[in-house]
């Protein structure tokens, strides 16, 4: 009993008297881009050999690692340092950093890797190493087809991406959109594919017919927009690898705004009949349609919460255009936009806890978001025209498009993609073969 | 100095005689169905109203299709181009609905016509500004056949 | 009655596209590598220690799961790899943190072995128990220090260090701004500054589900300790200031 009072009051004691912790607080730091040094891959003579006459670059390795260091300077969060000041060569940085070295450059992280050509594969090993720790972060290899070469970088970033900022990566994704030529009256629209970073531009369709707001599905093959074709506009569905393509259920009028469901089974999307536009959804298996609302206004620009428990989309039934949400079913909509102005084109975001929107208010147009209650409405940025904002997938970044002013000959007008981060910093054009519109982000290709 | 202040004096005028509140009351751009019968009505911004002047040109298309029964039409709704795509789809197909239920009250069979919206995609006029966006308002009479 | 029409492709560009195919993403071998040469002449350094020194590389994160692992008869069993790195670490100066250096590997690669998913353990998990205990210590200190301030810094003194490690700090720009964005660090130092140990508290955060973004957190934070070395103390009272512990707390700058 004595024995155990005894430890008692070690217990008690010892702490207070032995350890006196001071505690400093330490609340602020600066919000610069994390600087990063993205050494050139490395690659033997013999796998250069093969790889050039394949591939037609002079050294595959600087150029992967280019995809790399621009997608880091892209996402805003990191600052790639210039390569003149490396003071390593690649091929030797590659087996053992000399951290001193990028220490001294104001490095904090470095990437290194080497490229290989082998059983007429590429092979391409990379490296993350924490400079100021000396310690490597990361270490992975990808093996792929040559012509691959730039979704290597790109799932190279994804990774460094999430190792250095905890979430997700978006840069091996591709973006969807409406390809735009020919004069304001009489514009041409294709649907187009790219990279998410402009590259590999490739067109789904000749022009022939308007097009309009592609698309995907969660896993990236099928697309679903809306088609002019034979002058009748309807949402079809798009598989992308096959080509084939098909009209969504059979209605006696125009379906437009089509989405799919987060799991892909249904198609979420307006029908409009005697003036009248509804919410409806065509499951793709048994290709029941159901109507999901019936309001004499306008209700269109339907998405999806990630569950799928949630629909939030624009009606116009408090006469002006707002922002609504209601169950999957129908049941309980509620208005959720109340600032000055009209709201349209809701989508939810992949965390599931913001809608990204489009405000019109004094003849500016807005994106923004709120949260799904309404509640914490932020503008990201303010433009004579913009609108359709898309999220990344994993919700940090948003890519909408914008129009220009023109005069009555059309001078001057031009639209184009833009991206911004939630944050409303790091506003940036996204490069694009012609003019481009309704742009629709993939989910990540690979994992 | 003296011109341009001159200008800008017509440039005014010119808009307040073709539109009224902000519907286009002009003839720029309207063609004609047959002499006599405009082929298209305007419409207030974000309104599918039919004003005084658009029941007017509607019951002189309604008399012309009396007249030739075999002449079906398309009523093509537009909207201007400050809106968001997928809402002035619906906007514009609403438009073309006030168009054709007119019609039809003038006695005008449902099966002689059809209704198409293009939202903001075929603007007459290209112009960024006010007078321009008037004109953009319109369901057009189109023959079909 | 619903129907899908499936139309031939008159409006279609010809060819569909074809998706290259997935990129396969391997696990990096574990290897030796002899004799690694260093850079001919970087400027300022010159290294003594290690022209022969064996080296291992290790890859620190799991495999996505679509996968495919390299054979693990090339993997050498934890028990051999700690013996190598051992014999790596005995060449080095400082004997304390070197051997938290070697729990660290032959934890981590346990971990991936046993768990290929879970890539959250960056840091020393031998750590975590006396971590705990720590901690708790810790609280009943905490409430203590506000009573006992003859103790701690001077608002100088406090604010010349604060000073100096906010030059240092990079927070990192992806975190969420919604969670608790604090980790406390606790320091054992050198009379002149100098860092001889760092250990987080409540490690043990770091491999919760949905918390990745505290290891990256906890990571810039050990990041700005080494990088203000030495750490600008004050020049009299060790015994006062020789364990620290600095709450980094990103929350007030990310919302500001």
């Amino acid at each position: 009993m004595r024995y155990l009072n005894f430890l008692v009051l070690l217990f008690v004691f010892i702490p207070i008297k032995a350890i006196a912790l001071i505690e400093v607080d330490i609340t602020r730091g600066n919000l610069n881009p994390l600087p990063i040094a993205v050494s050139p891959l490395s690659i033997d003579k013999e796998s250069n050999q093969s790889l050039k006459e394949i591939l037609r670059k002079e050294n595959i390795g600087s150029e992967i690692s280019i995809v790399v260091e621009n997608n880091l300077k892209t996402s805003g969060l990191f600052n790639p340092l210039n390569k003149d000041a490396f003071l390593q060569e690649a091929d030797i940085v590659h087996l053992k950093p000399r951290f001193e070295d990028w220490a001294l450059i104001k490095a904090q992280a470095l990437i290194t890797g080497k490229v290989t050509y082998q059983d007429e594969k590429l092979r391409v090993e990379f490296r993350l190493w924490d400079v100021l720790a000396g310690k490597e972060m990361m270490a992975l290899a990808f093996t792929t087809v040559p012509s691959n070469w730039r979704r290597v970088g790109h799932i190279i970033t994804d990774k460094v991406y999430e190792r250095l900022t905890g979430e997700k990566g978006y840069f091996d994704t591709r973006i969807i959109y409406v390809a735009e030529e020919g004069p304001k009256v009489k514009r041409i629209k294709k649907l187009a594919i790219m990279d998410q970073d402009g590259f590999n531009t490739k067109y789904l369709t000749l022009g022939n017919e308007l097009v309009l707001t592609p698309r995907f599905n969660p896993t990236n093959q099928m697309v679903t927009y809306l088609s002019y074709f034979r002058n009748m506009p309807r949402v079809y569905l798009l598989d992308i690898e096959t080509g084939v393509q098909e009209v969504v259920g059979d209605f006696p009028g125009m379906t437009f705004a089509p989405r799919f469901s987060p799991d892909g089974k249904k198609i979420i999307m307006s029908f409009a009949m005697d003036g009248n536009s509804d919410i409806y959804t065509m499951d793709l298996e048994n290709r029941v349609v159901e109507r999901i609302t019936n309001h004499p206004s306008i209700d269109t620009s339907p998405s999806y919460s990630p569950d799928g428990k949630y629909i939030c989309f624009n009606s116009d039934r408090s006469r002006y255009q707002q922002i609504y949400i209601m169950k999957s079913d129908g049941s309980n909509v509620k208005r959720i936009s109340f600032g000055k102005g009209l709201y349209g084109t809701p989508v939810w975001s992949p965390r599931g806890d913001l809608i990204a929107f489009t405000k019109l208010h004094k003849g500016k147009f807005y994106i923004g978001v709120m949260r799904t209650d309404g509640s914490g409405e932020r503008l990201l940025t303010e433009n004579y025209y913009q609108e359709a904002p898309s999220w990344s997938p994993n919700g940090r970044v948003l890519i909408f498009y914008r129009e220009t002013k023109s005069d009555s000959e059309g001078k001057g007008f031009s639209a184009k993609l833009w991206s911004i981060d939630l944050t409303g910093y790091n506003e940036r054009l996204v490069g694009t073969e012609s003019d481009a519109s309704d742009p629709s982000w993939s989910s990540l290709l690979s994992n | 100095m003296l011109a341009s202040l001159i200008l800008t004096a017509c440039a005014t005028k010119k808009v307040q005689n073709q539109m009224q509140g902000d519907v286009y009351t002009g003839t720029d751009t309207v063609k004609y169905l047959a002499s006599g019968v405009a082929d298209r009505v305007f419409f207030a911004t974000n309104e599918s109203v039919l004003t005084t002047a658009s029941r007017d040109t509607l019951r002189k298309q309604a008399e012309w299709l009396r007249k030739n029964s075999k002449i079906n039409v398309v009523l093509e709704g537009h909207a201007d181009e400050r809106g968001t795509r997928e809402y002035n789809l619906a906007l514009g197909e609403r438009r073309a609905n006030a168009a054709k239920d007119y019609l039809m009250t003038y006695g005008i069979s449902a099966n002689r016509i059809s209704v198409i919206s293009y939202g903001k995609e075929r603007p007459v006029d290209s112009g960024s500004n006010p007078l321009a966006w008037s004109k953009n308002r319109r369901s057009v009479t189109v023959k079909a056949n | 009655m619903i129907f899908i029409t499936a139309l031939s492709l008159p409006f279609l560009a010809k060819k569909p596209i074809d998706l290259p195919p997935i990129v396969s993403v391997e696990l990096i071998q574990i290897s030796e590598k002899t004799n690694i040469p260093f850079a001919p002449k970087a400027k300022k350094i010159i290294e003594e220690v290690k022209k022969k020194e064996k080296e291992k590389v290790t890859s620190e994160q799991a495999p996505p799961k679509k996968v495919k692992k390299e054979k693990p008869d090339a993997v050498p069993l934890p028990d051999e790899k700690i013996e190598k790195v051992k014999k790596i670490e005995e060449k080095k100066q400082n004997p304390e943190k070197l051997d938290n250096e070697i729990k660290q590997v032959s934890e981590f690669e346990k971990e991936e072995l046993f768990n290929p998913d879970n890539i959250a353990a960056l840091i020393d998990k031998s750590k975590e128990e006396t971590a705990e205990t720590t901690k708790k210590i810790s609280k009943i200190t905490q409430s203590q220090d506000k009573n006992v301030d003859a103790s701690g810094l001077t608002l100088s003194e406090e604010d010349a260090l604060k000073a100096q490690i906010f030059g240092c700090w990079s927070i990192p720009l992806g975190l969420p701004y919604n969670e608790n964005l604090l980790v406390r660090i606790k320091l054992e130092l050198k009379p002149d500054g100098t860092v001889i140990k760092s250990e987080i508290l409540d490690h043990a955060r770091m491999n919760k589900p949905g918390q990745g973004f505290y290891k990256v957190l906890a990571e810039s934070a050990l990041r700005a300790v080494k990088l203000c070395q030495p750490l600008r103390v004050p020049a009299k009272g060790y015994e006062r200031w020789k364990e620290l512990l600095l709450n980094f707390d990103a929350r007030e700058m990310l919302e500001g």
